[in-house]
């Protein structure tokens, strides 16, 4: 048989197959990722286009693409018959341009078509779809976000509403905008007309959209309709959890809760990051609770990936479990990790006052005071800032400081994404045509622009609980400076003698030690042993 | 006048190392759990006898090792089998100047056992995404040479003759996985026999496999 031959016959089956999948009810096939649309149309308007492409490969027709409209004779007005043909021409090419690739092409098409049939038009939505992943093909993800909410919104078409959603999906994995997407999409679906496939992820939304408003019975209703097994219901569990905890406000922690974080912790539904945090939540409220053995058990139980540095809160936070339990090596091992490059950056004024501590300790008082100073030392143009009342957000090290966690380092993050986006549009503007580019740009200034008074508005918030952390940081230094002051000149009585040195753990026989030079490996940063002798006196008799 | 400037620089520098550790006491150590253990070792190598300026020794070596500790193992036995091929110089000797082939002795095979120290084992940064491990070993023993000798240069009589003697070499192993592991290995075998005392080396590059690891 020759090639040519073994295509038709290919092609043959493979629209009788699709043919019969839509009449028996078959729920519809994603399409096909690669190729052209399909080149002949079934009885019930499935298929994409209605002229065959005659590509060199034909691929088989996605029962759920875009319906064909009825044979132009069929039309009664002659004259909306000659617009709907030309419409779907246009429709078509676009939908060959994007199989085959013209991604830039396809986008001026699809947005032509778009702009020129009204939303009732069965192909519509197809098109507002197609074009909103030529967006992201081209990497430019929040304008091809904002038609995939566009299309969520007005579900003219529910063949399209699932890949809709799941696109979305993706979407959110990544920086984005979330009142677009998290409350106006999915905080706000008809939930009655989802697929399975997106239900509970919009349940989930719904709940968490609830939760921020405080309302938890309501989040307890759309939580209750997860899937038990579905890594959402792990999620909301979690989520109650924090909420749970936050109402609390300094109240004792139920031993159910540690518990209930700690069974979260071993929930493999959810990722490695949010099983870390639910131990580094057992860690943290058994510290509260003063059982510093099981925060210390919490915080070694913290898997990190291979040659990951982990997070600084995370050593910092075990530092200092370590040195309430009298581990004072092992928490200056720690302290060493925190000084490693990829920390560098961290704003962790306590990190001065435990290694102050430390040397205080082990009466290393010289130490011990130029770690303190070490604090002012570094924030002095911080600190002069918060004693100048200017403007903290100019502040470099408060400002990044601010964004590095929480709601604004995601407003940040979304900021960046962007100016990213903003800067690969201008790549376009030949391929995407004056129409196009004129609607992206100003979709993306508006979007900037918001984005721009979401940052400042939460930098404006944390850095101030920045700043709060950097002025009771430097109040320590001030007494530690004055207690190790006093000890300096301390005079040492006849007979005294010094302390017998600690034994130290030596290394046993599956173990390996490197001398630390000052080069960091950051598959050894969670392995530094301090081996610092103490200098302090015994009274010895008179 | 000099002692009391070797006595001043000695000073100095004793003061400057006091001023340090009153400064930065303390000595930070990485310790680690070793990666990799070996235990129980196979081996398979590639070997070749590159010395003999008339024949090369191209063969195969088979070992087992049993792994004490870290740093201290038994290689219980090898065997390693050559297959000589001639050199340019053997075959000029023969077609120009007459030279019986037997007249050139050649190495069937060695076998041994040695005693295996590793102390040095280490790790290294490929391209600054991955941390690859090694170690590096050195290797002390006994060994018997088969090799085929000539009984008589003109009559072209051949027969084998064993001989004993030490070997000694230093070897580098690349960790693949905690069972897989690359070995590069250089050795030397001093061979005492009538002929006088002879110097084999053999390079060597094997795979060993652990197995039972000593976790």
């Amino acid at each position: 048989m020759r090639r040519s031959d073994v295509r038709a016959t290919l092609a043959l089956v493979l629209a009788l197959l699709s043919g019969l999948a839509l009449a028996q009810g078959q729920p519809a096939a994603p399409p096909a990722p690669q190729g052209p649309p399909a080149p002949a149309a079934t009885p019930q308007g499935a298929p994409a286009a209605r002229t065959a492409p005659a590509p060199a490969a034909p691929a088989p027709a996605a029962p759920g693409a875009p319906a064909a409209q009825p044979a132009a004779g069929a039309t009664p007005a002659a004259a909306q018959v000659a617009a709907e043909k030309a419409d779907q021409k246009l429709f078509d090419e676009a939908l060959q341009d994007y199989f085959g690739d013209k991604k830039e092409s396809a986008a001026r098409k699809l947005f032509a078509y778009v702009e020129g049939t009204p939303p009732t038009d069965e192909n519509h939505p197809w098109a507002q779809y197609f074009l909103a992943r030529c967006f992201i093909d081209l990497g430019l993800r929040h304008a091809g976000a904002v038609y995939l909410s566009k299309v969520a919104r007005e579900r003219a078409n529910p063949q399209v509403l699932p890949r809709t959603l799941e696109a979305l999906r993706t979407l959110i994995l990544v920086p984005h905008d979330e009142v677009l997407i998290d409350e106006q999409v999915f905080g706000s679906l008809d939930l009655g007309f989802l697929p399975e496939s997106v239900s509970d992820y919009a349940n989930y939304e719904q709940g968490i959209v609830d939760l921020r408003v405080g309302n938890e019975r309501w989040a307890n209703t759309h939580f209750a309709k997860l899937d038990e097994e579905s890594v959402e219901a792990s999620r909301a569990k979690f989520a109650l959890l924090v909420t749970r905890l936050r109402k609390l406000q300094g109240k004792e922690v139920p031993d159910e809760m540690i518990e209930d974080f700690l069974t979260l912790s071993k929930d493999d539904k959810l990722t490695l990051e949010a099983r870390n945090e639910a131990r580094l939540a057992v860690a943290r409220l058994r510290y509260e609770r003063k059982d510093f053995e099981g925060a210390l058990k919490a915080y070694e139980m913290v898997q990190l990936p291979s040659l990951d540095p982990g997070r600084a809160t995370l050593y910092l936070e075990e530092a200092w479990t370590r040195y309430n339990l009298g581990q004072l090596r092992a928490a200056m091992g720690l302290l060493t990790t925190l000084d490693a490059p990829s920390f560098r950056d961290q704003f962790l004024p306590d990190k001065y006052i435990l290694r102050a501590l430390v040397y205080r300790d082990l009466c290393h008082y010289l130490p011990a005071k130029r770690a303190a100073k070490e604090l002012t030392r570094r924030y002095a143009e911080s600190l002069d800032a918060i004693r100048e009342r200017e403007d903290l957000t100019l502040d470099d090290r408060l400002r990044r400081a601010a964004s590095s966690h929480g709601s604004t380092k995601r407003a940040a993050k979304f900021l960046e994404s962007l100016s990213l986006e903003i800067e690969f549009k201008a790549r376009y503007a030949g391929g995407f045509g004056d129409r196009l580019f004129s609607q992206v740009s100003k979709l993306y200034d508006l979007a900037y622009a918001e984005g721009e008074r979401v940052y400042r508005q939460r930098i404006k918030e944390s850095v101030r609980e920045e700043a709060d952390k950097l002025l009771r940081a430097a109040e320590q230094v001030r007494l530690m400076e004055y207690e190790v002051g006093l000890k300096l000149y301390e005079r040492i009585k006849r007979g005294a003698k010094l302390v017998q040195p600690e034994k130290e753990t030596p290394i046993g026989p599956g173990q390996e030690a490197f001398r630390f030079d000052g080069e960091y490996w950051n598959d050894e940063l969670r392995s530094y042993r301090v081996s610092l002798p103490s200098r302090c006196v015994e009274e010895g008799q008179l | 006048m000099r002692r009391l400037l070797l006595l001043l620089v000695c000073l100095v520098s004793v003061a400057a190392r006091a001023q340090e550790e009153l400064e930065n006491p303390g000595v930070v150590l990485a310790v680690q759990d070793r990666t990799y253990r070996m235990n129980s070792e196979l081996d398979i190598a590639f070997t070749v006898l590159p010395l003999d300026a008339f024949t090369k020794g191209i063969g195969g070596q088979i070992s087992y090792t049993y792994h004490f500790s870290d740093s201290i193992a038994w290689q219980i036995g090898r065997f390693d089998y050559n297959y000589n091929v001639a050199t340019g110089l053997r075959t000029q000797l023969q077609r120009d100047f007459g030279v019986n082939p037997t007249a050139f002795a050649q190495t069937n095979w060695i076998a041994g056992s040695d005693f295996m120290w590793t102390p040095i084992y280490g790790k290294f940064a490929w391209l600054n995404s991955s941390v690859a491990h090694f170690e590096i070993y050195g290797l002390l023993g006994l060994s018997v040479a088969n090799q085929r000798i000539s009984n008589d240069i003109a009559a072209g009589t051949t027969s084998t003759t064993f001989a004993p003697g030490l070997d000694f070499g230093i070897g580098w192993r690349f960790y693949i996985s905690k069972t897989v592991s690359l070995r590069l290995e250089v050795t030397d075998n001093v061979l005492f026999s009538s002929r006088g005392v002879q110097n084999i080396m053999v390079l060597l590059l094997g795979v060993s496999f652990n197995f039972g690891s000593t976790e």
